[in-house]
């Protein structure tokens, strides 16, 4: 199914190889020698003796997502992989933020990262999602799977660690951090709020339902992890794209400090996708029981959510990204004298890209 | 403006404001102050504001205003005052036609059958300055045209200084004042605003301008050739009361989203634009069966400095993240003050704001008992100065979450903001 399978190495299973974990020990930070102190603002995870980055809650969330790992591959499940080729690239380019930074035109930039880390920041709404009755809605049991435990302690340290807990910030403050060192605190862009909630032809709409057959918050459930793991999968380019952009010494004031920052997010990012990627998985090796006693193979639910996820953010996001990058260019570039020349290089660094024709989810008759 | 009217105007507030002064210094009533009997005290604010309730209803128009303006600032006044003045807000008795036909003929220089091939006589609604008429120009199209009472802005001035005058009494004789003139200052304000119905039209453009074709917000028409500043002819646009769960349902609407499109339609104003219709109470709301949320009166829209909006969602994302050092940095940047620079205040009041959540926790919903808690606390530390702006924000979101609630939802601030992240 994958071309390019996901980098995992980092997982180290548990030595005792349990299976269950309370909700504090998936909270469990461990030991820092040192604190992570991002531009004065206290964040989480910390350093060790070695000076090594940690990343927050861990100590027991990582061996817990290996072991769950091999668990389901030892049972013969199949870990579900995305394929690289279908992450798109960040707009604009790293090529055609440092241009306009050479130009000074520095907007876009913060702008950009702004809307990063106001978007991490909504990461926590994951600890709202509601779980279903899965005794209920699967046929086979789920004790000692990363499902079980999506509602204790998974969901909550997901939610920390994008939007910061008490005194640490998260990664929304590390963006931001990330963002203020380079830039040495540059004056946010007034139009960042209008950008995420939309230019045009946004309202409320019911989420259209794709099997009504099944529970309601099951789907609503398997929708949302999918959802967020693509997304934690697409951030794969704006990572690469902000570590190049901020550790660049000619247009980054402190290009070491603001890169690691974006290092160090990236790091902490590795097993949401893992623990999304391995409670998915687990999902689709089950059988789902339907609301009228009937059954269906959760792959066909997994898999034909994740197909039309992939189908729409591959195909329509990346020109609404462009669409609304280009906006902002253009009100940047005003009152430029060189303008033009400026427009000019900036479409001849473009990337040219274009979605694979599969996503490699496809039902089972397009398959076929 | 005649001396009759002007004395007796005057000696109505005077009389008022003596009954008031004497309710409360009374030496019973300063006994039972004493003695920290809180039913007595209630009953005391309860006397003064509905002494204060009669004569706004006697004297109609600007002191209504004022009123509407108290029941607004729970931060200010105690609470039984700000239940009793609330009526305020329930309709006004309307003006005769004739006094209608009389504005709206030297408003616009014509007569009305001139102007309009029909004109309602009964208003379709009347309020504190002004009532609405349904009625059809010469070329068929049907309107809403709103008139100003006569003699409003005359009376304005004379009203204004009486009441001022009552506060400096009031503020020199009393050991521990309530800070009345700032907030006087802020109805002073807001009422030249309202006033000036070509001011509302002008808001009413600018809040179009926010909503593209197709978004589903509906910001009636003005037609200027037919207003003035005390007529303002608008296009007629129904639809459902936005509380009126039954007829939504009735007309196959879904509550919850109905909700959540009012909810993104003002964090939508507020938070990205920074200019909002700042009276969205249920009478202003009206759903069309599309689906198309009805958004009328601009009377009072309120242009939010610079960085305020991204301000509240630091206040907001703070509370979420239970990140205290962040709500204090918040609400400094929002421009709350404390007289000594001590910000511990503004953390209580913080903590008491998310202690009033559900799960205590801020869960991206400002209810009316938050917002209350907000008010009370900073009532019991009288050396906090809150913002105006903040002040009509959390109206606001009092308002939707009274709404949300009435349809069986809840009003979260921050899943409206998300809806686009």
């Amino acid at each position: 199914m994958s071309e390019t399978p996901l980098h995992t190495d980092h997982l180290n299973r548990s030595s005792d190889s349990r299976t269950d974990y309370s909700f504090e020990e998936l909270l469990d930070d461990g030991q820092y020698a040192e604190p992570l102190i991002a531009n004065g603002v206290r964040c989480h995870g910390g350093f060790d003796e070695d000076g090594r980055y940690r990343s927050p809650r861990t100590r027991h969330r990582l061996p817990a997502i290996a072991t769950w790992q091999a668990a389901l591959q030892e049972s013969g499940g199949e870990l579900l992989e995305i394929s690289k080729a279908l992450i798109p690239p960040q707009y604009p380019n790293v090529d055609q933020a440092i241009l306009l930074c050479r130009h000074g035109v520095r907007d876009p930039v913060v702008r950009a990262l702004t809307v990063i880390s106001v978007v991490e920041g909504f990461g926590a709404v994951i600890r709202d999602v509601k779980l279903p009755d899965f005794d209920r809605s699967l046929v086979e049991p789920i004790e000692g799977t990363a499902l079980a435990h999506l509602g204790q302690g998974l969901f909550e340290a997901h939610a920390r660690d994008e939007a910061g807990w008490g005194e640490q910030g998260g990664h929304k403050q590390m963006w931001e951090a990330a963002r203020d060192l380079a830039f040495e605190n540059p004056k946010i862009p007034q139009d960042v709020l209008m950008r995420i909630m939309g230019g045009g032809g946004r309202r409320a709409r019911k989420r259209e339902r794709l099997f009504p057959q099944i529970d309601e918050t099951l789907e609503s459930m398997i929708m949302m992890l999918s959802n967020v793991l693509l997304v934690e999968i697409f951030a794969e380019q704006v990572f690469s794209w902000g570590h190049a952009v901020l550790s660049n010494p000619e247009i980054s004031a402190e290009p070491d400090r603001a890169s690691a920052m974006v290092s160090y997010i990236q790091s902490d990012e590795n097993p949401h996708v893992e623990y999304l990627r391995v409670a998915l998985s687990e999902l689709a090796g089950r059988t789902i029981r339907t609301v009228d006693d009937k059954t269906l193979p959760g792959r066909e639910v997994v898999f034909g959510m994740l197909h039309a996820l992939l189908s729409q953010m591959t195909r329509t996001r990346p020109e609404e990204q462009k669409d609304q990058a280009q906006e902002s260019l253009h009100a940047a570039l005003q009152g430029l004298e060189n303008r033009q020349s400026i427009e000019e290089e900036f479409r001849s660094l473009e990337t040219v890209w274009a979605p694979p024709a599969t996503t490699g989810f496809e039902p089972l008759s397009a398959e076929l | 403006m005649k001396w009759p009217t002007l004395a007796w105007r005057t000696w109505r507030v005077a009389r008022t404001g003596v009954f008031i002064w004497g309710l409360y210094k009374w030496p019973s009533a300063w006994q039972a102050w004493g003695e920290g009997d809180s039913t007595h005290r209630d009953r005391v604010h309860e006397r003064a504001a509905q002494a204060v309730l009669d004569c706004a209803l006697e004297m109609r128009g600007v002191i209504i205003k004022t009123c509407q303006a108290i029941a607004t600032r729970s931060d200010v006044f105690p609470k039984p005052f700000v239940e009793v003045l609330k009526q305020c807000h329930d309709s006004v008795p309307a003006c005769d036609f004739t006094v209608v036909r009389q504005v709206v003929e030297e408003e616009l220089g014509k007569p009305l059958d001139t102007l309009f091939a029909e004109f309602d006589r009964e208003p379709l609604a009347s309020a504190s300055l002004a009532q609405v008429h349904r009625a059809r120009l010469l070329d068929g199209r049907e309107v809403a045209v709103k008139v100003q009472y006569p003699g409003l802005e005359d009376l304005v001035g004379l009203d204004l200084t009486n009441v001022q005058l009552a506060c400096r009494i009031y503020e020199y004789f009393d050991p521990q004042p309530i800070a009345l003139l700032p907030l006087l200052k802020e109805i002073t304000d807001h009422l030249e605003m309202e006033l000036d119905f070509t001011r509302e039209a002008d808001n009413a453009d600018r809040v179009r301008e926010i909503f593209g074709e197709g978004e589903g917000v509906v910001v009636p028409k003005i037609y200027r050739e037919w207003s003035s500043r005390r007529v303002l002819t608008m296009e007629l646009v129904e639809g459902i009361k936005i509380t009126d769960a039954t007829a939504l349902e009735a007309a196959g609407l879904d509550l919850e989203l109905v909700v959540q499109d009012l909810m993104q339609i003002f964090v939508r104003m507020i938070f990205a634009a920074g200019f909002f219709q700042a009276d969205p109470h249920p009478g202003n709301l009206m759903v069309q069966p599309n689906r198309d949320t009805v958004v009328l009166d601009y009377g009072l829209c309120k242009q939010l400095p610079d960085g305020f909006g991204m301000g509240l969602f630091e206040l907001l994302f703070s509370m979420m993240t239970v990140n205290e050092s962040a709500m204090v940095r918040a609400f400094t940047e929002l421009g709350f003050q404390t007289a000594d620079g001590d910000t511990d205040v503004l953390l209580m009041i913080a903590r008491r704001m998310i202690g009033r959540s559900d799960t205590g926790r801020f869960e991206g919903e400002f209810t009316e008992e938050m917002t209350d808690e907000l008010f009370e606390a900073i009532r019991e530390n009288p050396l906090v100065d809150v913002p105006t702006d903040f002040v009509l924000v959390g109206r606001v979101f009092t308002f939707l979450s009274g709404i949300a609630h009435t349809l069986g939802h809840r009003a979260n601030v921050l899943a409206a903001m998300g809806a686009g992240a």
